[in-house]
C-alpha cells in the first residue's frame, strides 16, 4: 500500500510538474513570439522537460531572437540547437561528477560546447571545478574565452591553471576581459592567454624560475646539495 | 566632461594610443578633446590672503557651535575600566557553552558545492552597478538589452550625456555573467566595442559583461 501510495505521488507530481512548466513556458512567450515561433518552442520545451533538461535558457533563446527581429524558421532552428546541446552538455557534466546537475551548469556546459569546447573538456572543468568555483562560472569563462578566439585547449588549461593557483571566481570572471585588453595591444588571443597563464602560476618568491632568458644558462640552486 | 568621452578617446587622452588609431567615427571627438586639453590653462593660481582669512574663520565659526561640540563630545571614545570578579568554574562552563554552540552551527549548516541546489551564476545573488556606455551621435534613442532584462529593447533605455553624441546608463546586475547588445532607434542592434563579444546562436554577436563583487569587467 505505502509502495503504491509512494508511487501514485511521484507519478502525480512529475505530472504536475510538467503542466506548470509549460503554463510557465507560455506565459513568458506570449506577446514576445510569433504564433508559429510559440507553438514549436512549447513543443521543443516539452520535449526537453520530460528529459530533465532546463526549459529557461530555450525560452530565453525564442525571445532574443524575436527581440532582435529574427526570421521564425531561424529562432526555432536555434532553439532545437540549444536543446540539442543541453542534452550533450548535461550528459558531459554527469561524466565530470555531477550526478543532478543545475539547469545553470547545464547551460554553462552548453554554451562551453558551442564554443568549441569537447563534451570531454566540459567534463574535465566540472571536475576541478570544486567549491568555492562554481562549475556553472568556470563552463562560462571557458566558453567565452573559446569564443574570443582562445584555443579550447588553451583555455581550458589557463582556467584550470587559474584554479588550481587558488584565485577567486571574481578572478576568473574577469579572464575574457584581460584577453580582450591584450587583444586591444596587439596580442593574437593565445598569446593575450598565454600571459595571462604565466601570471597565474608564477614564480613564487625565492624560488629559481624555471625559464632561462636565450643564451644564458640555468641559475644553480644553492639550497640543493 | 571629461567623463563623457568615449573610452577610446580617454586612452587617446591618456596617450596609450595615437589619433590615427582611433576609429572614423572618433577622430572629430578625438581632435575635439586633444583641443582642449592644449587649451587648458595651466598657469599657477595665486589666491588672495583675504581668502584663507574669511575661511578660516568660517571653519571656526563651525567648529565652536553648540551642536558641533555636544556631538563631538558624545562621539569621543573614552577609556573605560571594567572590574569583574568571577569563579574560575563559571570562565570554564562558559567557555564550553561557547564551543558547544559553535559546534552546533558549523555541523548543522548546508553543504554548500556544485549541484542541484546551486543556482547562482558566479556564486552569489549580490546586485552591483554596471554603468554601460555608447557612443552613437546622431541616435535618436538607445537602449540596453540582454539575459538580465529578457532582452526587452525599452526595458532600459540610456540617456545621452550631453550633446556629445556619448549615451550612458547604470544599471544593477546580479553578480555572474551577462550577454547584452545596445538597440539604437528601437531596431539597429549594436555590439559594446569595448567588451568581448560571442556568437548569439543568429550569427551575430552579443557582448559580455563579467559581473564581480568588486565590479563589472569588459
Amino acid at each position: 500500500m505505502r509502495t503504491i501510495g509512494l508511487a501514485l505521488t511521484l507519478v502525480l507530481g512529475s505530472t504536475l510538474t510538467g503542466a506548470l512548466s509549460a503554463q510557465d513556458v507560455r506565459a513568458q512567450l506570449d506577446g514576445r513570439v510569433s504564433p508559429e515561433v510559440q507553438r514549436a518552442v512549447r513543443g521543443i520545451a516539452a520535449d526537453a522537460a520530460a528529459r530533465g533538461l532546463p526549459v529557461d535558457p530555450l525560452v530565453q533563446k525564442a525571445i532574443e531572437g524575436a527581440a532582435k527581429g529574427v526570421p521564425a524558421d531561424r529562432v526555432i532552428a536555434a532553439v532545437r540547437t540549444l536543446a540539442g546541446r543541453l542534452g550533450e552538455a548535461r550528459e558531459a557534466v554527469r561524466a565530470g561528477g555531477v550526478a543532478a546537475p543545475s539547469g545553470d551548469v547545464v547551460e554553462g556546459g552548453a554554451d562551453a560546447l558551442n564554443a568549441g569546447i569537447s563534451p570531454r573538456q566540459v567534463s574535465d572543468l566540472v571536475r576541478v571545478s570544486q567549491p568555492p568555483q562554481d562549475p556553472a562560472l568556470t563552463l562560462r569563462v571557458a566558453a567565452t574565452l573559446a569564443a574570443l578566439g582562445v584555443p579550447p585547449k588553451q583555455a581550458l588549461e589557463l582556467v584550470q591553471g587559474m584554479i588550481s593557483a587558488g584565485r577567486s571566481p571574481s578572478d576568473l570572471l574577469g579572464l575574457p576581459g584581460q584577453v580582450q585588453a591584450g587583444v586591444g595591444r596587439g596580442a593574437t588571443p593565445a598569446q593575450a592567454a598565454a600571459g595571462l597563464a604565466r601570471a597565474a602560476g608564477g614564480t613564487p618568491p625565492g624560488r629559481i624560475p624555471d625559464w632561462v632568458p636565450p643564451g644564458q644558462r640555468r641559475p644553480r640552486n644553492p639550497h640543493k646539495p | 566632461m571629461m567623463a563623457s568621452y568615449h573610452p577610446l578617446v580617454k586612452r587617446l587622452l591618456d596617450g596609450e594610443v595615437s589619433l590615427a588609431e582611433l576609429p572614423p567615427e572618433l577622430q572629430a571627438e578625438g581632435e575635439e578633446a586633444l583641443r582642449l586639453v592644449g587649451a587648458a590653462d595651466r598657469a599657477p593660481v595665486a589666491l588672495s590672503p583675504a581668502l584663507e582669512e574669511r575661511v578660516m574663520t568660517a571653519v571656526r565659526s563651525h567648529a565652536a557651535s553648540p551642536g558641533n561640540r555636544a556631538w563631538r563630545w558624545l562621539n569621543t571614545p573614552r577609556e573605560v575600566e571594567l572590574r569583574l570578579r568571577v569563579r574560575p568554574w563559571t570562565v570554564w562552563a562558559g567557555a564550553l557553552a561557547a564551543a558547544a554552540g559553535l559546534a552546533l552551527l558549523l555541523v548543522g549548516r548546508p553543504a554548500s558545492g556544485p549541484g542541484p541546489g546551486s543556482e547562482a551564476r558566479g556564486g552569489t545573488r549580490d546586485s552591483v552597478f554596471v554603468r554601460f556606455v555608447l557612443y552613437a551621435p546622431g541616435a535618436r534613442r538607445v537602449a540596453v538589452a540582454g539575459t538580465f532584462n529578457q532582452w526587452d529593447r525599452s526595458a532600459a533605455p540610456l540617456v545621452p550625456a550631453g550633446t556629445s553624441g556619448v549615451w550612458t546608463t547604470t544599471l544593477a546586475l546580479p553578480v555572474g555573467q551577462h550577454q547584452y547588445a545596445f538597440v539604437v532607434d528601437g531596431a539597429r542592434w549594436v555590439v559594446d566595442p569595448a567588451a568581448p563579444a560571442v556568437d548569439d546562436g543568429f550569427g551575430r554577436r552579443n557582448s559580455v559583461v563579467a559581473v564581480t563583487a568588486q565590479g563589472a569587467q569588459l
